[in-house]
C-alpha cells in the first residue's frame, strides 16, 4: 500500500463547495511537458487500464502527487492518504454518442467521504470532443446505474471542458457520463482513486472568518431534484463529518440551520459542537489540537 | 401524401353525392394501413421521457430523452433548446401520457430515487 502526505491546499469554503457540488475542477495544473509525455506514453500503451504508468516516477510525482491536486486530496481525505492502485484510460475515438449516466461500481451512498474518483486530461477537451458531464449535487441523489439508462439531457449539467493538464476531483458516487462528441479525434482521459487512511478532521486551511452557523450550505447553480433544503442538509452533514463531527450532526427542522439566518445573527438549531456558549466561537479539532476562536 | 383524414373526407363527400365506390373505401383503407408507417413497413412508437420538478403537469422539465422514428435522442445539451418547458407543453403538442411519476417511490423519506418526477409520453 502506497501513501502520500503533503500540505493541504483547500480552505474551509472550498471544502464546503466540494461537499455541495460533489466535484472540484483544477484547470491546467499539470505542465505541458508532462501532458505531452503522458500522451506519448498512452500512444505506446493503448490499454483501457494502463496500470504500468503508475510505475513511472515522472508520472507519479507530477500527476498523482501533483502539488495542487494532491493538496486538494489531502484536504479532503486527511494526511497519509492512499494512492491509486488502478489506472483507467477512457480513450475514445470521436465523434461518438453520449454514454449513459451512471455511478461507477463500488459506490456507497451517504455523507462519508473515504475515497475519491479523480480524472486527468493530458490534452485539452472542448465541448465538441465530448467532455465528461457531471451532475452537480448528484452524489447525494440515490439511484442505481441500471435505472439511469433512459436519462438524456439534464438541466444543470456541468461539462468538464478544460485545458490540457486539468485534474478534476469528484465524490465517487456522483452521476457522470461521457458527453456526445461531434468532431473527429482521439480523446484520452485518465481516471483513478485515492483513499482515506486517517480519521476525518478539520486539518485543511482554516479560514479565521469562516462561520459554521451562517455558511452557505445550499447549492445554487443547479436544480437538486429533491425536496427543498435536503441538498443543504446533506452538504452540511458531509462538511461536519469531514470536520470529524459527523456524530454530532442534527437539524431542528423548518427554516433552522443549516439554512442561513436572514434576520437574526444566527439561525436556530446550530449543533452545539459548532458553538461555544453564546459567543459564537467554533471549537473543533484543528491540526491535531483544540482551538477556540472567533 | 393524402392523409387518412383527407381520404375519409373524400369518402364522406362521395357518399353524400351518392357516388361512394369500393375504390374510395380501398384508398381510405390503404391510408389507414400506412398511418404511422416508418418507411420500413413497421409502425414505430415514439416515446418521450420528461423528468420534472414536481408531479404537476405544469412543472418545469429538468431532464429529457426521446425515441423518435426509431432513433434515440438525448435532446439538445442546452435546456434552452429543449422542445418543451413543461409536461403540459408536450401534451399540447400531441404527446399522450402513459406513465405518471410513481408515488410508491416516495414512501421512504430518507432517500430520493432517481431524477425527479418522471413522466413518460408517447405518440
Amino acid at each position: 500500500m502506497k501513501t502520500h502526505n503533503c500540505p493541504p491546499t483547500l480552505t474551509d469554503r472550498q471544502v464546503l463547495e466540494f461537499c455541495k457540488n460533489g466535484f472540484l475542477m483544477l484547470e491546467g495544473v499539470v505542465s505541458d511537458e508532462i501532458n505531452k509525455r503522458t500522451l506519448e506514453y498512452l500512444e505506446g500503451n493503448t490499454s483501457g487500464e494502463p496500470i504500468e504508468i503508475l510505475h513511472e516516477d515522472w508520472f507519479m510525482s507530477n500527476v498523482i502527487q501533483n502539488s495542487q491536486a494532491a493538496g486538494a486530496v489531502r484536504s479532503l481525505l486527511g494526511k497519509n492518504f492512499g494512492l491509486p492502485t488502478l489506472m483507467s484510460n477512457h480513450r475514445v475515438r470521436t465523434p461518438a454518442p453520449a454514454q449513459g449516466w451512471h455511478r461507477d461500481g463500488g459506490w456507497k451512498h451517504g455523507v462519508e467521504l473515504n475515497y475519491l474518483q479523480v480524472f486527468y486530461y493530458p490534452q485539452a477537451c472542448t465541448f465538441e470532443m465530448g467532455p465528461t458531464a457531471l451532475l452537480p449535487g448528484s452524489h447525494f441523489l440515490f439511484s442505481q446505474s441500471v435505472y439511469m439508462g433512459h436519462y438524456g439531457s439534464i438541466r444543470g449539467t456541468y461539462y468538464a471542458v478544460a485545458p490540457a493538464g486539468s485534474i478534476f476531483i469528484t465524490v465517487y458516487s456522483i452521476w457522470h457520463r461521457r458527453s456526445a462528441s461531434s468532431v473527429p479525434g482521439l480523446r484520452n482521459l485518465l481516471k483513478y482513486n485515492y483513499w482515506r487512511l486517517s480519521p476525518p478532521e478539520r486539518d485543511w486551511i482554516v479560514e479565521p472568518d469562516f462561520d459554521f452557523a451562517n455558511a452557505d450550505y445550499a447549492i445554487h447553480d443547479a436544480p437538486t431534484f429533491r425536496e427543498q433544503f435536503v441538498d443543504c442538509t446533506d452538504a452540511a452533514h458531509m462538511f461536519m463529518w469531514l470536520c470529524g463531527q459527523g456524530d454530532h450532526f442534527s437539524t431542528l427542522g423548518g427554516q433552522a440551520w443549516p439554512l442561513r439566518a436572514r434576520h437574526d445573527p444566527m439561525p436556530y438549531g446550530v449543533p452545539s459542537v459548532l458553538l461555544n456558549g453564546s459567543n459564537h466561537d467554533v471549537n473543533l479539532v484543528t491540526n491535531g489540537s483544540r482551538t477556540s476562536r472567533h | 401524401m393524402t392523409t387518412l383524414k383527407e381520404e375519409l373526407q373524400t369518402c364522406l363527400e362521395a357518399f353524400r353525392r351518392g357516388e361512394l365506390t369500393e375504390a374510395h373505401l380501398r384508398r381510405a383503407l390503404d391510408s389507414a394501413e400506412k398511418a404511422g408507417d416508418n418507411g420500413n413497413g413497421h409502425r414505430t412508437q415514439d416515446l418521450l421521457y420528461l423528468q420534472a420538478n414536481s408531479t404537476s403537469l405544469g412543472a418545469t422539465v429538468l431532464g429529457m430523452a426521446m425515441l423518435r422514428d426509431g432513433q434515440l435522442s438525448d435532446g439538445p445539451a442546452d435546456p434552452q433548446l429543449w422542445p418543451y418547458v413543461t409536461v403540459l407543453d408536450a401534451i399540447r403538442d400531441g404527446w399522450r401520457v402513459i406513465h405518471f411519476p410513481n408515488m410508491a417511490l416516495m414512501m421512504d423519506e430518507s432517500r430520493t430515487y432517481g431524477l425527479g418526477c418522471e413522466f413518460i409520453l408517447e405518440k
